[in-house]
Protein backbone atom coordinates (compact mmCIF):
# COMPACT_ATOMS: atom_id res chain seq x y z
CA UNK A 1 0.00 0.00 0.00
CA UNK A 2 2.82 2.36 0.88
CA UNK A 3 4.44 1.83 -2.51
CA UNK A 4 1.20 2.44 -4.37
CA UNK A 5 0.47 5.64 -2.59
CA UNK A 6 3.98 6.89 -3.22
CA UNK A 7 3.56 5.99 -6.88
CA UNK A 8 0.24 7.80 -7.01
CA UNK A 9 1.76 10.84 -5.36
CA UNK A 10 4.61 10.84 -7.82
CA UNK A 11 2.32 10.67 -10.85
CA UNK A 12 0.18 13.44 -9.51
CA UNK A 13 3.28 15.49 -8.90
CA UNK A 14 4.66 14.91 -12.37
CA UNK A 15 1.34 15.88 -13.93
CA UNK A 16 1.24 19.05 -11.88
CA UNK A 17 4.79 19.94 -12.63
CA UNK A 18 4.88 19.03 -16.31
CA UNK A 19 6.07 22.14 -18.11
CA UNK A 20 3.50 24.00 -20.20
CA UNK A 21 3.41 24.10 -23.98
CA UNK A 22 5.16 27.45 -24.12
CA UNK A 23 8.10 26.13 -22.12
CA UNK A 24 8.40 23.10 -24.39
CA UNK A 25 8.29 25.32 -27.48
CA UNK A 26 10.94 27.62 -25.97
CA UNK A 27 13.13 24.60 -25.23
CA UNK A 28 12.82 23.17 -28.75
CA UNK A 29 13.29 26.50 -30.54
CA UNK A 30 16.32 27.48 -28.48
CA UNK A 31 17.75 23.97 -28.87
CA UNK A 32 17.35 24.07 -32.64
CA UNK A 33 18.92 27.53 -32.83
CA UNK A 34 21.91 26.34 -30.80
CA UNK A 35 22.33 23.21 -32.93
CA UNK A 36 22.28 25.13 -36.22
CA UNK A 37 24.51 27.89 -34.88
CA UNK A 38 26.97 25.29 -33.57
CA UNK A 39 27.13 23.24 -36.77
CA UNK A 40 27.69 26.29 -38.96
CA UNK A 41 30.57 27.46 -36.78
CA UNK A 42 32.10 23.99 -36.51
CA UNK A 43 32.23 23.85 -40.31
CA UNK A 44 33.98 27.22 -40.58
CA UNK A 45 36.34 27.62 -37.62
CA UNK A 46 38.49 30.23 -39.34
CA UNK A 47 35.53 32.46 -40.15
CA UNK A 48 34.24 32.13 -36.60
CA UNK A 49 37.60 33.13 -35.12
CA UNK A 50 37.36 36.32 -37.24
CA UNK A 51 33.92 36.99 -35.80
CA UNK A 52 35.28 36.65 -32.26
CA UNK A 53 38.22 38.88 -33.13
CA UNK A 54 35.85 41.55 -34.45
CA UNK A 55 33.94 41.61 -31.15
CA UNK A 56 37.15 42.84 -29.50
CA UNK A 57 36.31 41.60 -26.03
CA UNK A 58 38.74 38.65 -25.69
CA UNK A 59 42.52 38.82 -25.46
CA UNK A 60 44.17 37.49 -28.64
CA UNK A 61 45.47 34.36 -26.90
CA UNK A 62 41.92 33.19 -26.12
CA UNK A 63 40.37 33.78 -29.55
CA UNK A 64 41.22 30.48 -31.22
CA UNK A 65 40.47 28.36 -28.14
CA UNK A 66 37.04 29.96 -27.98
CA UNK A 67 36.52 29.46 -31.71
CA UNK A 68 37.35 25.75 -31.29
CA UNK A 69 35.26 25.01 -28.18
CA UNK A 70 32.27 27.37 -28.21
CA UNK A 71 30.56 25.82 -31.28
CA UNK A 72 30.73 22.36 -29.71
CA UNK A 73 29.26 23.68 -26.48
CA UNK A 74 26.41 25.19 -28.49
CA UNK A 75 25.82 21.94 -30.36
CA UNK A 76 25.88 19.80 -27.20
CA UNK A 77 23.63 22.19 -25.26
CA UNK A 78 21.25 22.39 -28.23
CA UNK A 79 21.14 18.58 -28.32
CA UNK A 80 20.37 18.40 -24.58
CA UNK A 81 17.60 21.01 -24.91
CA UNK A 82 15.92 19.30 -27.88
CA UNK A 83 16.25 15.80 -26.40
CA UNK A 84 15.23 16.94 -22.91
CA UNK A 85 18.42 15.52 -21.40
CA UNK A 86 20.27 16.98 -18.43
CA UNK A 87 18.04 20.02 -18.50
CA UNK A 88 19.16 21.63 -15.23
CA UNK A 89 22.79 21.80 -16.32
CA UNK A 90 22.00 22.56 -19.97
CA UNK A 91 19.51 25.34 -19.19
CA UNK A 92 21.87 27.10 -16.79
CA UNK A 93 24.83 26.87 -19.20
CA UNK A 94 22.62 28.04 -22.09
CA UNK A 95 21.56 31.08 -20.10
CA UNK A 96 25.14 31.84 -19.14
CA UNK A 97 26.12 31.77 -22.81
CA UNK A 98 23.18 33.93 -23.87
CA UNK A 99 23.96 36.48 -21.16
CA UNK A 100 27.62 36.56 -22.21
CA UNK A 101 26.70 37.08 -25.89
CA UNK A 102 24.20 39.77 -24.99
CA UNK A 103 26.66 41.54 -22.71
CA UNK A 104 29.39 41.54 -25.37
CA UNK A 105 26.92 42.84 -27.95
CA UNK A 106 25.59 45.66 -25.75
CA UNK A 107 29.15 46.59 -24.81
CA UNK A 108 29.95 47.05 -28.50
CA UNK A 109 26.73 48.93 -29.22
CA UNK A 110 27.62 51.27 -26.35
CA UNK A 111 31.11 51.97 -27.63
CA UNK A 112 29.96 52.21 -31.25
CA UNK A 113 31.83 49.24 -32.63
CA UNK A 114 30.26 47.52 -35.62
CA UNK A 115 30.91 43.81 -35.07
CA UNK A 116 30.51 43.03 -38.79
CA UNK A 117 33.89 44.54 -39.52
CA UNK A 118 35.32 45.38 -36.10
CA UNK A 119 35.15 49.02 -37.11
CA UNK A 120 34.02 52.08 -35.26
CA UNK A 121 31.26 53.94 -36.94
CA UNK A 122 31.86 57.65 -36.62
CA UNK A 123 28.56 58.49 -38.23
CA UNK A 124 25.17 56.88 -37.76
CA UNK A 125 25.84 54.83 -40.84
CA UNK A 126 22.53 53.10 -41.68
CA UNK A 127 23.85 49.65 -42.66
CA UNK A 128 25.87 49.08 -39.49
CA UNK A 129 23.25 50.74 -37.29
CA UNK A 130 20.32 48.63 -38.39
CA UNK A 131 22.24 45.35 -38.28
CA UNK A 132 23.41 46.07 -34.74
CA UNK A 133 19.82 46.89 -33.73
CA UNK A 134 18.67 43.65 -35.34
CA UNK A 135 21.29 41.67 -33.39
CA UNK A 136 20.10 43.23 -30.13
CA UNK A 137 16.50 42.38 -30.96
CA UNK A 138 17.37 38.80 -31.93
CA UNK A 139 19.50 38.18 -28.86
CA UNK A 140 16.81 39.68 -26.60
CA UNK A 141 14.36 37.15 -28.02
CA UNK A 142 16.75 34.25 -27.33
CA UNK A 143 17.32 35.58 -23.81
CA UNK A 144 13.56 35.68 -23.29
CA UNK A 145 13.32 31.99 -24.26
CA UNK A 146 16.27 31.15 -22.00
CA UNK A 147 14.69 33.04 -19.11
CA UNK A 148 11.43 31.17 -19.60
CA UNK A 149 13.29 27.84 -19.33
CA UNK A 150 15.28 28.99 -16.32
CA UNK A 151 12.19 29.97 -14.36
CA UNK A 152 10.37 26.81 -15.44
CA UNK A 153 13.32 24.85 -14.08
CA UNK A 154 13.12 26.67 -10.77
CA UNK A 155 9.37 26.20 -10.55
CA UNK A 156 9.64 22.49 -11.28
CA UNK A 157 12.13 22.10 -8.48
CA UNK A 158 10.76 24.50 -5.97
CA UNK A 159 9.21 22.07 -3.54
CA UNK A 160 10.39 19.14 -1.56
CA UNK A 161 8.34 16.60 -3.53
CA UNK A 162 10.68 17.12 -6.41
CA UNK A 163 13.46 15.28 -4.68
CA UNK A 164 11.51 12.06 -4.63
CA UNK A 165 10.74 12.31 -8.32
CA UNK A 166 14.29 13.17 -9.10
CA UNK A 167 15.80 10.40 -7.08
CA UNK A 168 13.39 7.98 -8.70
CA UNK A 169 11.86 4.83 -7.20
CA UNK B 1 13.56 18.58 4.45
CA UNK B 2 13.48 22.36 4.33
CA UNK B 3 13.57 24.61 1.32
CA UNK B 4 17.30 24.98 1.70
CA UNK B 5 18.07 21.33 1.11
CA UNK B 6 16.03 21.42 -2.10
CA UNK B 7 18.04 24.35 -3.35
CA UNK B 8 21.29 22.64 -2.52
CA UNK B 9 20.15 19.56 -4.34
CA UNK B 10 19.23 21.48 -7.49
CA UNK B 11 22.45 23.49 -7.29
CA UNK B 12 24.49 20.30 -7.07
CA UNK B 13 22.64 18.76 -10.02
CA UNK B 14 23.28 21.88 -12.09
CA UNK B 15 26.95 22.05 -11.12
CA UNK B 16 27.55 18.36 -11.78
CA UNK B 17 25.79 18.35 -15.15
CA UNK B 18 27.38 21.62 -16.24
CA UNK B 19 30.85 20.34 -15.32
CA UNK B 20 30.36 17.14 -17.33
CA UNK B 21 28.96 19.08 -20.32
CA UNK B 22 31.91 21.46 -20.30
CA UNK B 23 34.32 18.55 -19.97
CA UNK B 24 32.66 16.73 -22.89
CA UNK B 25 32.84 19.91 -24.96
CA UNK B 26 36.54 20.30 -24.26
CA UNK B 27 37.39 16.71 -25.14
CA UNK B 28 35.31 16.63 -28.33
CA UNK B 29 36.26 20.14 -29.45
CA UNK B 30 40.00 19.72 -29.01
CA UNK B 31 39.89 16.17 -30.37
CA UNK B 32 38.05 17.10 -33.54
CA UNK B 33 40.27 20.13 -34.06
CA UNK B 34 43.34 17.91 -33.89
CA UNK B 35 42.19 15.55 -36.61
CA UNK B 36 40.48 17.92 -39.05
CA UNK B 37 42.23 19.32 -42.09
CA UNK B 38 41.35 22.97 -41.49
CA UNK B 39 42.46 22.94 -37.86
CA UNK B 40 43.05 26.15 -35.97
CA UNK B 41 46.23 26.63 -33.97
CA UNK B 42 45.31 26.90 -30.27
CA UNK B 43 47.08 30.23 -30.02
CA UNK B 44 47.55 32.49 -33.00
CA UNK B 45 49.21 35.86 -33.47
CA UNK B 46 46.32 38.20 -34.20
CA UNK B 47 48.42 41.35 -34.52
CA UNK B 48 48.05 43.36 -37.73
CA UNK B 49 51.71 42.83 -38.57
CA UNK B 50 51.32 39.04 -38.46
CA UNK B 51 47.96 38.91 -40.23
CA UNK B 52 48.77 41.27 -43.06
CA UNK B 53 51.60 39.69 -44.96
CA UNK B 54 52.23 39.34 -48.64
CA UNK B 55 52.99 35.82 -49.88
CA UNK B 56 56.69 36.74 -49.77
CA UNK B 57 56.33 37.42 -46.04
CA UNK B 58 56.54 41.20 -46.16
CA UNK B 59 54.22 43.12 -43.85
CA UNK B 60 51.61 45.32 -45.51
CA UNK B 61 51.26 47.52 -42.46
CA UNK B 62 52.56 51.06 -42.83
CA UNK B 63 53.34 53.38 -39.93
CA UNK B 64 51.84 56.84 -39.64
CA UNK B 65 55.27 58.42 -40.17
CA UNK B 66 55.85 56.50 -43.37
CA UNK B 67 52.35 57.29 -44.61
CA UNK B 68 52.88 60.97 -43.80
CA UNK B 69 56.17 61.03 -45.73
CA UNK B 70 54.52 59.42 -48.75
CA UNK B 71 51.63 61.87 -48.50
CA UNK B 72 53.92 64.91 -48.40
CA UNK B 73 56.01 63.72 -51.33
CA UNK B 74 52.86 62.93 -53.27
CA UNK B 75 54.00 59.37 -53.94
CA UNK B 76 51.02 57.60 -52.45
CA UNK B 77 47.37 57.26 -53.36
CA UNK B 78 45.16 57.01 -50.26
CA UNK B 79 42.16 54.72 -50.57
CA UNK B 80 39.28 54.98 -48.09
CA UNK B 81 37.69 51.57 -47.43
CA UNK B 82 34.88 52.87 -45.21
CA UNK B 83 31.25 53.23 -46.35
CA UNK B 84 30.80 56.18 -48.72
CA UNK B 85 28.68 58.11 -46.19
CA UNK B 86 31.64 58.22 -43.81
CA UNK B 87 33.96 59.16 -46.66
CA UNK B 88 31.70 62.15 -47.45
CA UNK B 89 31.83 63.35 -43.85
CA UNK B 90 35.59 63.47 -43.69
CA UNK B 91 38.61 61.81 -45.24
CA UNK B 92 42.36 62.07 -45.68
CA UNK B 93 42.99 64.90 -48.15
CA UNK B 94 43.00 63.59 -51.71
CA UNK B 95 41.79 60.10 -50.79
CA UNK B 96 39.53 58.19 -53.15
CA UNK B 97 36.39 56.39 -52.05
CA UNK B 98 36.50 52.60 -52.40
CA UNK B 99 34.21 51.05 -49.76
CA UNK B 100 35.08 47.40 -49.29
CA UNK B 101 31.43 46.48 -48.88
CA UNK B 102 30.64 47.96 -52.32
CA UNK B 103 33.93 47.19 -54.02
CA UNK B 104 32.46 46.27 -57.41
CA UNK B 105 30.27 49.37 -57.55
CA UNK B 106 33.08 51.82 -56.87
CA UNK B 107 36.09 50.13 -58.43
CA UNK B 108 35.50 51.30 -62.01
CA UNK B 109 35.41 54.96 -61.03
CA UNK B 110 38.57 54.62 -58.93
CA UNK B 111 40.48 52.50 -61.42
CA UNK B 112 42.02 55.39 -63.46
CA UNK B 113 43.55 56.84 -60.25
CA UNK B 114 45.26 53.62 -59.26
CA UNK B 115 48.63 53.53 -61.00
CA UNK B 116 50.12 50.04 -60.92
CA UNK B 117 53.48 51.22 -59.63
CA UNK B 118 52.32 53.83 -57.13
CA UNK B 119 52.05 53.05 -53.44
CA UNK B 120 48.44 52.60 -52.41
CA UNK B 121 47.60 53.23 -48.75
CA UNK B 122 44.29 51.69 -47.68
CA UNK B 123 42.65 52.81 -44.45
CA UNK B 124 39.43 52.63 -42.48
CA UNK B 125 38.61 53.53 -38.87
CA UNK B 126 39.09 51.58 -35.66
CA UNK B 127 42.00 49.60 -34.28
CA UNK B 128 40.46 46.33 -35.46
CA UNK B 129 38.60 47.49 -38.56
CA UNK B 130 39.21 44.87 -41.23
CA UNK B 131 37.70 46.73 -44.22
CA UNK B 132 41.08 48.13 -45.26
CA UNK B 133 42.72 44.73 -44.73
CA UNK B 134 40.28 42.99 -47.08
CA UNK B 135 40.61 45.83 -49.58
CA UNK B 136 44.41 45.67 -49.49
CA UNK B 137 44.42 41.92 -49.98
CA UNK B 138 42.03 42.19 -52.91
CA UNK B 139 44.08 44.95 -54.57
CA UNK B 140 47.26 42.94 -53.99
CA UNK B 141 45.71 39.93 -55.66
CA UNK B 142 44.68 42.12 -58.59
CA UNK B 143 48.32 42.99 -59.17
CA UNK B 144 48.82 46.17 -57.14
CA UNK B 145 51.90 44.99 -55.32
CA UNK B 146 52.68 48.22 -53.48
CA UNK B 147 49.54 48.25 -51.41
CA UNK B 148 49.81 49.03 -47.69
CA UNK B 149 47.42 49.38 -44.77
CA UNK B 150 47.41 52.30 -42.34
CA UNK B 151 45.85 50.68 -39.26
CA UNK B 152 43.08 52.75 -37.64
CA UNK B 153 43.93 55.20 -40.41
CA UNK B 154 41.23 57.85 -40.19
CA UNK B 155 41.53 58.27 -36.41
CA UNK B 156 45.35 58.39 -36.24
CA UNK B 157 45.56 60.73 -39.26
CA UNK B 158 42.97 63.15 -37.91
CA UNK B 159 44.36 63.01 -34.35
CA UNK B 160 47.84 63.81 -35.69
CA UNK B 161 46.44 66.99 -37.25
CA UNK B 162 47.36 65.93 -40.79
CA UNK B 163 45.47 67.31 -43.81
CA UNK B 164 41.86 66.18 -44.18
CA UNK B 165 38.95 67.32 -46.28
CA UNK B 166 35.18 66.94 -46.46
Amino acid sequence: MMVESAQHKKEKYIKQKTPGKLTTVARLVLGAVFIFAGIDKIRHPGAFSEVIYNYQVLPDQLINGTAILLPWLELILGGCLVAGLWLPGAIVLTNMLLLTFFGALLFNVARGLNINCGCFSTSTEPVGGTTMAWYVLRDSFFLLLGGRLFFALRRMHSDDERQKVFQGP
Amino acid sequence: MGKESTKTFLGLTIARQAAVLVFLTTVIGLGVNQVRSNRLPLIEDWSHEARLKTPSGQSMVISLDEAKALFLSGEAMFVDARPSAEFEQGRIAGAVCLPWQEFEVFFDSVFPDLLPDATIVAYCDGETCDLSEHLAEELYNMGYENVRVLVNGWSVWRDAGLPTEG
